[in-house]
């Protein structure tokens, strides 16, 4: 299975990274091989093995509705690169009406 | 002109009132509080961090499924939801997918159309799912600023089908969503709040047809006035580019409120765009037979049950047993006044939709909190018909056993309340009046005798509304005509 270049264009838009045409290329290459490699797996004959739809064991657990004591905001923003009235602060938003 | 029909769903967002949000231990409801103070690493998704589930959110879950007759699933699972947008620090919405925590379910909603035949509108609904909310984003000029507070605040996500067929219907699942959420005590409900927020998808059809037509998505809406009008704008605009020949186009439309008009908007991720998948950091929710049971237990009887019955039962008009069910605790009350006082229900639903709606209106609180206790009222309505004391009397009493907490009995006796129709106490004070009015007096026996309103309003207040008026006014013309 391989990716088209619109593909890997779309992907990379997904995740908000820009790519030069050659990284483009790169990873129309890489990420359909690692496709490939994946689809290993179909040349296993799992007609008698049922789904799993998760490995973890199927029980639940649970906490209780109690509050305890936050993080002070001035830790919080400490991450922030940017920061205004004790707010994360981001640029506008870009997309504007069509 | 062909007639049309619109075809209406409704995605409702439903928050809980927990304490806490769904998958850390910080204070879920920030209304009153500043930003960024209700965060922790895991609502804030800091590296490493993990969610633990909160046991209330999914017991209130159970009580919404019960009500919309949904199915729980034995094994619901938690997925990722993967989009980059400032408000969501993690950059993924934990949310439920394929394995949601109940499917199916219906509300069978009554319709009272001002001028048209009652009805009842089936409306179904596809599932339920448990999901956190996501940050607050605010405009600013050349800037946004994030607000953490709301992230992990937990939402049930309920979806109807295409069942609804006018901007009314909609209004009014939005209004029996709300009296239901706020009867089960699971959400506050209010959309000024956005405790329930509600997109609504419109397409429309030719009356009779069974095809679905492509449809628009309103987002943004957030009081049922708003509903109602972005709705009925929509059904609007589509049947005018019907009639025209052109070609509904699935569009995405803001609401704006201010100027009450639809906007086109920015095209979002398709489904596939979001990666779903199952959320690694969570367990399954087992829903076990006992759990369930045990979390149903005292579970209550429905407004609309309730509704019914009080029309079945006690014979109230509907308008009545609607009113008297709008809230759980006002039907509570009646209900327990009714059986208190033995007497006509009718006669209750009077006093409460007369007065003491009023009075828990104006006190902020809900019935149950009122110092005038049904069995007080239950007392007073007794007084009344016994002759102990008149009907302005009686209303009166409200406010003073409001207000002192004491029976109404002791009131009426300490205060000598109690109507007077020994006619020796009237007939004295009718003397004493006339004696007091003498231009009065010649005025009625000259032929004024629309004057006698007069005259029993001064006797009543004389003695304090204790007299009986209508005794009061056959003794006042007795004594004006001799």
């Amino acid at each position: 299975m391989s990716l088209s270049r619109e593909e890997v264009i779309h992907i990379a838009k997904l995740a908000r990274l820009e790519l030069s045409d050659n990284e483009i290329e790169r990873y129309q290459q890489q990420l359909s091989s690692i496709l490939e490699y994946a689809d290993r797996l179909k040349e296993l004959n799992t007609s008698q093995i049922p789904p799993t739809s998760s490995v973890l064991p199927a029980r639940s657990r649970f906490r209780d509705d109690v509050p305890v004591e936050s993080l002070p905001t001035d830790k919080l923003l400490k991450n922030a690169p940017q920061s205004e009235k004790d707010q994360f602060k981001v640029p506008p938003a870009l997309e504007g009406p069509q | 002109m062909t007639e049309y029909e619109a075809i209406i769903g409704l995605e409702t967002h439903i928050q809980l009132n927990t304490t806490t949000k769904i998958f850390c231990s910080c204070k879920a409801d920030s209304w009153f509080d500043p930003p960024n103070t209700n965060i922790c690493p895991v609502c804030t998704g800091l590296p490493g961090a993990l969610p633990t589930l909160n046991k209330a959110v999914v017991e209130k879950a159970v009580l919404l499924a019960k009500a919309m007759h949904a199915n729980l699933l034995p094994l619901s699972y938690f997925a990722r939801k993967n989009y980059f947008y400032p408000d969501l620090p993690k950059g993924y919405q934990i949310s439920q997918y394929d394995k949601p925590i109940a499917v199916g379910g219906f509300l069978d909603m009554p319709m009272n159309p001002a001028n048209g035949q009652s009805y009842i509108r089936h409306i179904t609904i596809d599932n339920m799912h448990l999901e956190e909310d996501a940050g607050k984003t605010r405009n600013e000029p050349g800037r946004r600023l994030i607000d953490f507070n709301r992230c992990g605040v937990p939402l049930i996500e309920m979806v109807t089908g295409p069942d609804l067929r006018s901007a009314d219907e909609a209004a009014q699942y939005l209004i029996r969503l709300r009296q239901l959420l706020r009867w089960l005590g699971i959400s506050e409900a209010d959309m000024e709040k956005a405790h329930l927020r509600c997109d609504a998808n419109v397409s429309i059809r030719p009356k009779g047809a069974s095809h679905l037509n492509p449809k628009t998505e309103i987002k943004n809406v957030n009081s049922i006035d708003a509903v109602k009008e972005a709705i009925g704008k929509e059904i609007e605009r589509q049947t005018n580019e019907m009639e025209a020949g052109h070609k509904i186009e699935t569009w995405t439309l803001e609401w704006d409120e201010d100027a009450g008009v639809l906007r086109k908007m920015r095209s979002k991720e398709t489904e596939a765009d979001y990666r779903y998948f199952r959320e690694p950091d969570l367990l399954a929710i087992r829903m076990t037979d006992e759990w369930r049971n045990a979390i149903l237990e005292g579970f209550p009887e429905l407004p609309l049950e309730r509704r019914a019955r009080f029309i079945e039962d006690y014979g109230l008009p509907e308008y009545d047993a609607e009113i008297l069910t709008g809230e759980r605790s006002l039907s509570d009350y009646f209900e327990t006044t009714v059986k208190t006082y033995k007497g006509d229900p009718k006669r209750v639903s009077n006093w409460i939709m007369n007065d003491i709606l009023r009075m828990v209106n104006e006190a902020g609180k809900p019935a149950y909190e009122l110092k005038l206790t049904p069995a007080f009222l239950a007392e007073i309505i007794q007084l009344v018909d016994s002759g102990t004391i008149n009907t302005s009397t009686g209303k009166n009493l409200l406010g003073k056993v409001e207000t002192s907490g004491r029976a109404p009995s002791k009131i009426v006796e300490e205060e000598g309340l109690a109507k007077v129709s020994d006619d020796s106490a009237i007939r004295e004070v009718c003397a004493k009046i006339m004696a007091a009015s003498p231009n009065e007096t010649a005025s009625y026996k000259a032929g004024k005798v629309t004057l006698i309103g007069w005259f029993v309003g001064q006797v009543m207040k004389e003695m304090r509304g204790k007299a009986d008026p209508q005794i009061a006014r056959k003794i006042m013309e007795e004594m004006l005509s001799q």
